[in-house]
């Protein structure tokens, strides 16, 4: 089997053959993504795999950075500027503020331009039932004009149209009519959910994904087949799930987050593998360090997650945080005068000064690489070179009093407690304590800089997996095949609406069994979403009895909502009616995974240093490291610190007061000397 | 739409006088360009735009009393008073 994760700047390819691990990493080819997939799926091999497993961040760069198609927006008439307003949230400091304006989001920069933004005359009631009729000749009118602009794709919103999708429908079919074979996504079948906004974003994303991502779909898939692929093509969702290409393209909303979610699904299967069930998920690459949490073997998920600040995409995901603290993260002087280190990072364009492409900003990269950590001939697999003169150049000309050594010096402390703080910050959120979870450091420069933090932090231990430059891939060979279905229906909780939520949950698996082949063997979870009454939030992935939902099953809904209520909040509140709100139905196929070779133990041959490097700037005075290569390791060594440890695409330093033990898979996990 | 409490208004309301513009819309084609201003978040701007699709081809920030400035439009402006 093979995974592909496409990155802005590289592509990281895994395959597993006769149990072993084959990796390569190839330039992602701007405008020509499916191109580079296919070089590095050949690099790899691809003929003989059953399966080639995909996750791609170029539909999510192509929202971010607004490289979009030109699509339109139709909605209930009155309603145009529902992405413009959001979720009206605003600042404290402009709640008083008559002046303040929106600067992130769509009305900054929209999605669509209001001139394509059209309002239809409609309207449903909140109950479902039409209160103004739909005007046809209207709607044609307005589709004509969307035609001479030549949009290239409809979105389709009205208001409640998750309660009845009639004039949806009817939309949809003039759309055909007038505008031909376009892509076409309708709020009440992408997601036939609550809350207008959020339909709308949903609805949004999904046909600009299904402009982006049908014909690369396309593509992709010929040219694997040209290359004598003849298995199965999945592409990874927002939770790392797998889907087959074709479902994935009916909804491509899903798959618009997926290369993040597989780190944290490749973390759970691992942690699982080397029996360590909580870990902190930290992926450090060049921009961000992406946190995601695993507790108890089993990933954080949420209902949406936001692709930008109040940019909501209706999709189960799992529950990532973003420092901007990375290899890139530029070193600067504030205006008071203090080094300060990120957000702002140099990327790989033009990198970190010592790339020598231009930067000529200090960097982490820069720091390790002055430190001594980083070896400038063997970056990147030796693909590339590093230039030590730029580095120190770039930290003389920062314009501030402070001698060379204390410049260095104190950046490096600084990176390193931005991250340790927005840990900090991500344990606080979930109320766990960072000493009953491990650190599992991965990305290119996660095993570099994040045993450091061991210290700050105080972790059980950081472990280092293995390849963990490639890690994100591998999760895309992590996961299982999952579908999932949801619905809305704003409901007291009472023996009367059981009838109405059986019916709900028979269509949805209904609907997800024609879907599914024939005797395919799956497992089916249902779950509900539902709050107090008068809550407006919810309480997610409540368990659903199996069966027929009767008067016993309600019963047992509003327990388990309590019970769910009372694990996320530490109170209940019985006396108060549960109104449930979104009904989940996940059926997941149970799908081969990458099992990790164990390491062979050590024989009468001692680990030997390849080298050794003098280290300056991280601790008061120099040390010496010796240096390791990944590959001479053997399960059950230890490598006691300061110490580097080198791989093609990565660089583990272990700091002094750390010892690193290597594990019966590869991993090296790292503690504190006793 | 008999239901509405409030429905549209059918006497005539004060409108604004739209200039027509030469051109062609570069969006849809129409010949249907009009100068007029408008007010929007940040103020009055005056603006040409298609009246076939509505999408703007300028938008320049526009005064109602031309040179003359209104303290409120300073205040809008968020120019700082002095006593």
């Amino acid at each position: 089997m093979m995974a592909v994760d496409v990155g802005g700047t590289f592509t990281d390819v895994v395959a597993v053959k006769d149990g072993k691990i084959f990796t390569a990493k190839v330039s992602t080819r701007v405008g020509e993504v499916e191109k580079g997939v296919i070089e590095g799926a050949n690099e790899l091999g691809v003929a003989d795999c059953p399966v080639f497993n995909h996750a791609s961040t170029h539909g999510l760069n192509a929202i971010i950075t607004r490289s979009l198609p030109k699509i339109g927006f139709l909605t209930t008439e009155g309603h145009r500027d529902v992405p413009d307003v959001g979720r009206t949230w605003r600042p404290v400091t402009a709640l008083t503020d008559p002046s303040w304006r929106r600067t992130f989001g769509d009305a900054d920069r929209p999605l669509v331009p209001r001139y394509l933004r059209r309002g239809i005359v409609e309207r449903l009631k909140a109950d479902g039932s039409v209160f103004i009729p739909l005007d046809e000749a209207q709607a044609r009118e307005e589709l004509r004009v969307l035609k001479r602009c030549n949009v290239e794709g409809i979105a389709i919103c009205l208001l409640h149209a998750y309660t009845n999708a009639v004039h949806e429908a009817r939309l949809r079919e003039l759309v055909r009519e007038e505008l031909g074979d376009i892509p076409c996504s309708v709020s009440s079948e992408i997601s036939p959910l609550a809350k207008e906004y959020a339909r709308a974003s949903t609805t949004l994303v999904d046909v600009f994904m299904k402009i982006i991502y049908d014909t690369y779909s396309q593509r992709l898939d010929e040219g694997l087949r040209g290359s004598g692929f003849v298995g199965q093509l999945n592409f990874a969702d927002c939770t790392a799930n797998l889907i087959p290409a074709a479902a994935a393209m009916a909804a491509p909303f899903k798959i618009v987050f997926a290369g993040p979610a597989a780190g944290t699904v490749g973390s759970a299967h691992f942690g699982a593998v080397i029996n360590q069930p909580n870990l902190l998920c930290a992926d450090v690459g060049g921009t961000s360090c992406d946190i995601s949490l695993v507790t108890n073997g089993q990933p954080f998920v949420n209902t949406t997650f936001e692709l930008e600040h109040d940019l909501i995409v209706n999709a189960l995901s799992n529950d990532i945080s973003s420092i901007g603290a990375g290899g890139g993260s530029i070193v600067a002087i504030s205006s008071s005068g203090d080094i300060k280190v990120g957000p702002e990072s140099a990327g790989a364009l033009p990198g970190p000064a010592c790339y020598g492409r231009g930067g000529t900003a200090p960097t982490m990269t820069d720091i390790n690489l002055l430190a001594g950590i980083l070896d400038p001939d063997g970056f990147a697999g030796g693909k590339m070179k590093l230039d030590l003169a730029l580095s120190r150049r770039a930290f003389e000309q920062l314009d501030t009093p402070l001698p060379f050594d204390a410049r260095v010096r104190y950046a490096y402390d600084i990176g390193l407690n931005n991250i340790a703080e927005g840990i900090f910050n991500i344990a606080v959120k979930y109320g766990i304590d960072p000493r009953d979870y491990a650190l599992m450091a991965f990305g290119a420069a996660g095993p570099l800089v994040l045993p450091a933090l061991a210290d700050l932090v105080h972790v059980k231990s950081v472990i280092v997996p293995p390849h963990p430059g490639l890690f994100s891939a591998l999760g895309l060979l992590s996961g299982d095949q999952a579908y999932t279905l949801s619905r809305s229906a704003y409901q007291i909780l009472t023996p009367d609406v059981a009838p109405g939520i059986d019916a709900i949950f028979s269509e949805m698996e209904a609907q997800m069994r024609a879907g599914l082949a024939a005797g395919q063997e799956i497992e089916t979870q249902r779950s509900f979403d539902a709050q107090l009454v008068g809550q407006t939030w919810e309480t997610p992935f409540v368990a659903v009895p199996d069966g027929r939902i009767d008067e016993a099953a309600i019963r047992q809904m509003i327990k388990n909502f309590h019970d769910a209520y009372a694990a996320r909040n530490g109170n209940r509140f019985e006396a108060i009616p549960v109104q449930g709100v979104t009904y989940r139905v996940r059926a997941v196929v149970k799908t081969a995974k990458v099992s990790y070779p164990p390491l062979k133990a050590r024989g009468s041959e001692p680990l030997k240093p390849v080298g050794s490097s003098v280290l300056r700037y991280v601790s008061d005075q120099e040390e010496i490291a010796q240096i390791y290569r990944r590959e001479d390791l053997c399960a059950g060594d230890v490598v006691m610190g300061p110490a580097i440890i080198r791989e093609a695409l990565s660089t583990t330093y272990i700091t002094r007061n750390q010892l690193g033990t290597v594990g019966g898979y590869g991993e090296i996990t790292i503690n504190r000397k006793a | 739409m008999s239901n509405f409490l409030f429905p549209r208004p059918l006497d005539p309301t004060p409108r604004q006088a739209r200039e027509p513009v030469e051109g062609s819309c570069a969006e849809c084609g129409a010949e249907h360009l009009m100068r007029y201003p408008v007010l929007s978040e940040g103020g009055w701007y005056m603006v040409v735009k298609c009246q076939s699709c509505l999408a703007s081809h300028s938008r320049e920030k526009w005064t109602r009393l031309g040179f003359v400035s209104l303290l409120t439009d300073q205040l809008e402006d968020g120019v700082e008073m002095h006593a």
